[in-house]
């Protein structure tokens, strides 16, 4: 799987959760989830569950902490992939 | 595991915890007698059953021998201090300063000025950014766990924030208390629900004179997922928990 592909799955997961559509439309890997996308950081959690469920991964508790951006997302997801 | 940092960070940590707990443990013929009296006397907040939610809580604190955290509901702004009030008697506190618990109140609120960080930090409190930069936000909880497993008692809203809809909702739940259950091995969780008959949804501060009623209990949540999903659950089942002792509160008021 290449990181578009990655990338376009990640921002469809993320869709639900965004309060700034805006945003979201012109989102990169460098978009802030929280503060652009404005997902509310208890919903964080779901998100990254639904990453695991999605991409059939594991995701550890410390690994939460280091997804900043869309671009920190699709590097952990990538790195989990293998 | 959750929330394990490295050694050196690890001992700077503790440093800071015991100095702050040290200098509330000294100022705290001062702090808790003062707390009380603005609680009881100035504010003329009363508890139904206060003895027994004392009782109660001296009566985990004495028998179980592990690590012990407080997750309660969460609706004013002054929910800890309530709570603390409603757990121990002063004189409880400073035979016993370990159950007096470690709060995480909202920094832009509570550490807003030099004085109120002062006053915060001699009240064993840990000031915390909701929603803010994730690692300090981990490191935060970090030190919750590390007071828990060094048998201090921590205060934690699973909710994170006051509940936006007056009710205790498990799904809405974060995962950090569930982190901090499972970095400390053998932790009890003692589950709170207080609420004043006034209170109807959430507010900034309980209404001048209410009468507080509610519950106690214990759970040892146990979950069979692994990672951040077997944190969530934790959240979860203890959020869940809460939800039930709020049902009872409303079928007892029928």
């Amino acid at each position: 799987m290449d990181q578009t592909e990655i990338f376009d799955r990640v921002v469809k997961i993320l869709t639900p959760y965004v309060k700034s559509q805006e945003a979201l439309e012109g989102a990169s890997l460098a978009t802030h989830i929280l503060d652009e996308l404005k997902v509310n950081s208890a919903r964080l959690v779901d998100v990254v569950l639904e990453f695991e469920d999605a991409f059939d991964i594991e995701i550890d508790d410390d690994d939460v902490d280091k997804v900043e951006t869309v671009g920190n997302a699709v590097e952990l997801i990538e790195a989990k992939i293998g | 595991m959750a929330l394990r940092p490295k050694a050196p960070l690890l001992a700077g940590v503790h440093r800071k915890l015991v100095l702050q707990r040290e200098i509330s443990r000294l100022l705290s013929p001062l702090t808790i007698p003062v707390m009380g009296i603005a609680l009881r006397w100035v504010l003329g907040y009363r508890i139904e059953n206060l003895r027994g939610f004392r009782r109660e809580y001296r009566r985990v604190c004495l028998k179980r021998d592990g690590p012990l955290m407080i997750c309660a509901n969460h609706l004013t702004m002054i929910d800890s201090l309530v709570i603390a009030w409603a757990l121990g008697s002063p004189c409880w506190y400073f035979r016993h300063f370990r159950t007096l618990p470690w709060n995480v109140p909202e920094r832009s609120i509570f550490a807003a000025t030099h004085f109120m960080r002062m006053a915060i930090y001699a009240l064993k409190c840990l000031p915390v950014e909701r929603g803010g930069n994730r690692l300090e936000v981990t490191e935060v909880l970090f030190r919750l766990a590390h007071a828990v497993s060094n048998h201090e008692v921590a205060m934690i809203f699973p909710e994170a924030g006051r509940s936006r809809t007056g009710r205790v909702d498990p799904d809405s739940v974060a995962s950090g208390v569930g982190r901090i259950y499972r970095s400390v091995p053998n932790c009890t969780v003692i589950c709170v629900y207080l609420r004043g008959d006034h209170q109807d949804g959430y507010s900034d501060m309980p209404v001048r004179g209410e009468f507080f009623r509610g519950s106690v209990s214990a759970i040892e949540p146990k979950t069979s997922y692994r990672g951040l999903r077997a944190s969530r659950d934790i959240a979860r089942q203890i959020a869940q928990r809460l939800a039930n002792m709020e049902q009872e509160y409303f079928d007892d008021r029928k």
